[in-house]
């Protein structure tokens, strides 16, 4: 689904990010760790195609992504504050991101209903613009429309923070069903080790823009990521 | 001392922000603008005093500025009201400081005093005051005669911002305003009750008296106390918010735009962001205001072609203009949302030509009033409208995305230049420019006709040709468009 070939990106001669070679296979859950400014929202943001690459490319179903629309048809992401349109109430913005996935007014009711759980009666409903609401709820209301699309690839970046406890347990929940019912392939960024390895099957660990670790999700992962964590 | 700290920690906000040194080049342009306004306002002071002589009244100088003061003060004070900018700071940071609650209120209210913009009136005054009032009366009743201008700069200011906190800036109060400002002229008009000479009595007194500047300062120290009233009943944020945002959202529909697909949703969601936010509302007002410069200058006839053609373009393309410089900065604060959802470049660029499209046709329509004044004009507005919607758009286009500064949205009103830079106004000059001259020089060699056919086939040829030209903007966006999205990702 996703390959990537000798990927670079430079800031002022500092190289943030260097994966000479990455395939990411469809319908695989692909989790990326690692600390502060170790380049995991950098190359999601070269996948999304918001930065440009200094060298290399990314390719998704065998096309550049870079200045091309095709991949967005299948695309859902939601990376930070900026992926919401702020002054739009919630039912504006669901309506609003459905269309341009050529959801019905039905098809889109309907995904609000099986979201109802997830949002724990707190975000549909009211004429409040989502800038009103708080950074949890916001953070649900972006991992929603990123789903909203029916999305053959999903991109979240540290979708587990900012959620109280019981909406992390749904949201875990909610991808594992995801996994098991489709061929979605996901991209996860997190800094809770526990999170990402009860939902990715792959886990890729970055350091200073390096890939060092790359891990097939097994019963000692976890163990192994503490350790190599541990200071 | 505390509020000489506070003053201190607002400096360092400003300087240290991003935009600050960046900006060196609009700022210059601000400056050159401001050093305009200096001399003019110093020319008016030095001459102010022979013009009012040259009047056939028996009223001195002074008689007449004071008979003008209270529309004056209301004149300012609705100039304030829809321009000031209310004295916002991040009062939750300090409110869990042990700072006295006070302190802090009587920081927010008199740090707008110290803004030297609010002194540019006595650059007026105080060469008035020394020719003519010195000259008339006596150096001290000069002397009160500017110490009861900066007065009532103070009240103004303080009253501005109360009504503001009071009522927002909403366009009711802005009606309410121009009503009541309207009936005063038409008392004064029909003779039945006049400002002027109750203005007169009063500033008369104020100025020749010698306890007069008591009345001035008892008005500030009203305003003052009004304004502290408010706090004390406002004083949380949560309930200032609310005052200030009314946080209603007025769910206008526009879904007869989903016919035409994406970009109508498009198009929508801009016209909702228009709506929505503080600085689009007053551009749409000041477009409102700017309909009106045809009356300036249409009923004069010394006007060369190319200044009216100018003030045409200007008229007939305001909305356009206004939105066009920052056709794509305005969405910056979800520029990735739009990148990444499935919306293609093609339809995100036409959808904001087919906006500006519409707003040409709305001004278009709007400004028909003008023919009235005569045939010229109606064949000017045509040609306008022409060139500004087959040439003039597709500059904007092409040149909007040269602007890579976040455009912040929530924080403003008239005169805020944030996220501007010196490109915004290398964008406009030539668009506004270029066609006054070269209807001067097409009229000027040949013929008005030939000027007004030129233009206007210019722009038909752009009308016709939108789909290349289109293209050319859609490739332009493309190279520019990870310089966009880092720029707008840079908070100030």
């Amino acid at each position: 689904m996703i390959e990537v070939s000798n990927l670079q990106k430079t800031y002022n001669g500092i190289t943030v990010l260097n994966i000479p070679q990455l395939t990411i296979p469809q319908g695989e859950s692909f989790g990326l760790v690692g600390n502060n400014g170790a380049g995991k929202t950098t190359f999601f943001r070269l996948i999304l195609d918001l930065i440009e690459a200094t060298s290399g490319e990314v390719k998704i179903n065998g096309q550049k992504v870079a200045r091309n629309d095709d991949w967005k048809a299948f695309t859902g992401s939601f990376l930070d504050e900026g992926f919401l349109i702020d002054f739009l109430t919630t039912g504006e913005y669901f309506n609003f991101v459905g269309k341009l996935y050529n959801k019905s007014e039905g098809d889109i009711a309907l995904f609000m209903e099986s979201m109802q759980d997830f949002f724990n009666g707190e975000i549909l409903g009211t004429k409040k613009m989502i800038r009103d609401f708080s950074k949890g709820n916001q953070k649900k209301i972006g991992i929603a429309a990123a789903l909203l699309g029916e999305p053959k690839l999903l991109i979240l970046d540290e979708p587990f923070t900012a959620l109280d406890p019981s909406s992390q347990i749904r949201l875990k929940r909610l991808l594992n069903d995801l996994q098991a019912a489709s061929q979605i392939t996901m991209l996860i960024s997190s800094h809770d080790l526990n999170h990402i390895t009860e939902v990715c099957k792959r886990i890729v660990v970055l350091e200073k823009g390096d890939m060092v670790k790359d891990l097939q999700t097994n019963t000692d992962t976890l163990k192994e990521l503490e350790a190599y964590f541990a200071v | 001392m505390l509020i000489l700290d506070l003053i201190k920690q607002e400096w360092k906000k400003s300087t240290r922000s991003r935009g600050f040194y960046k900006n060196v080049v609009a700022n210059l342009f601000l400056g050159i603008f401001a050093l305009y306004i200096i001399i003019v306002f110093l020319f008016l002071g030095f001459s102010l005093n022979s013009m009012l002589e040259k009047t056939h009244t028996s009223l001195t100088p002074m008689e007449m500025v004071n008979g003008a003061m209270l529309y004056l003060i209301l004149g300012a004070l609705t100039i304030r009201f829809i321009m000031q900018q209310l004295n916002t700071f991040n009062l939750p940071l300090y409110q869990t400081l042990p700072i006295k609650r006070s302190a802090l209120v009587n920081f927010l209210l008199l740090k707008p005093i110290f803004a030297p913009i609010n002194y540019f009136t006595l650059l007026v005054v105080l060469p008035f005051a020394i020719k003519s009032v010195a000259g008339y009366y006596s150096g001290i009743i000069a002397l009160r005669f500017v110490l009861s201008f900066v007065f009532i700069i103070w009240f103004d200011s303080l009253t501005a911002s109360y009504l503001k906190r009071k009522f927002g800036s909403s366009l009711l109060a802005f009606l309410a305003i121009l009503i009541v400002l309207a009936s005063i002229a038409a008392l004064e008009y029909f003779k039945l009750f006049s400002l002027f000479a109750a203005s007169k009595v009063v500033f008369g007194f104020i100025i020749l008296n010698p306890f007069g500047l008591l009345i001035p300062l008892a008005a500030v120290l009203l305003a003052f106390g009004l304004n502290k009233g408010f706090f004390s009943q406002n004083y949380y944020p949560e309930r200032f918010n609310q005052k200030l945002k009314g946080a209603k959202v007025s769910t206008a529909d526009f879904s007869f735009l989903n016919r035409f697909g994406i970009i109508g949703e498009l198009i929508s969601l801009q016209i909702k962001l228009m709506l929505r936010h503080k600085r689009t509302r007053t551009i749409l007002l000041t477009s409102a205001v700017f309909l009106f410069y045809g009356l300036l200058f249409y009923t004069h006839h010394y006007n060369g072609d190319g200044m009216l053609f100018f003030i045409a373009v200007f008229m007939t393309g305001i909305l356009m203009l206004m939105y066009g410089q920052w056709a794509i900065s305005w969405d910056s604060n979800h520029f990735d949302s739009l990148m990444t959802k499935n919306i293609p470049v093609r339809s995100y660029v036409t959808a904001n030509y087919y906006l500006m499209i519409a707003f040409n046709i709305l001004c278009f329509v709007l400004t028909t009033p003008y023919f009235l004044f005569g045939s010229k004009i109606i064949y000017m507005h045509i040609a306008a409208f022409f060139f500004n919607s087959g040439v003039n758009i597709f500059l904007l286009l092409f040149f909007s995305t040269f602007n890579t500064k976040r455009v912040d949205l929530s924080r403003s009103s008239a005169m805020n230049y944030q996220g501007t830079t010196y490109k915004s106004f290398l964008i406009v000059l030539p668009i506004m420019f270029l066609p006054m001259l070269l209807v001067s020089i097409l009229s000027w060699v040949a013929s008005l006709s030939v000027a007004l056919w030129t233009v206007s086939l210019l722009g038909l040829t752009g009308i016709l040709l939108r789909k290349p030209l289109i293209n050319i903007c859609i490739n332009q966006f493309n190279s520019r468009k990870y310089k966009l999205a880092e720029g707008f990702r840079e908070q100030e």
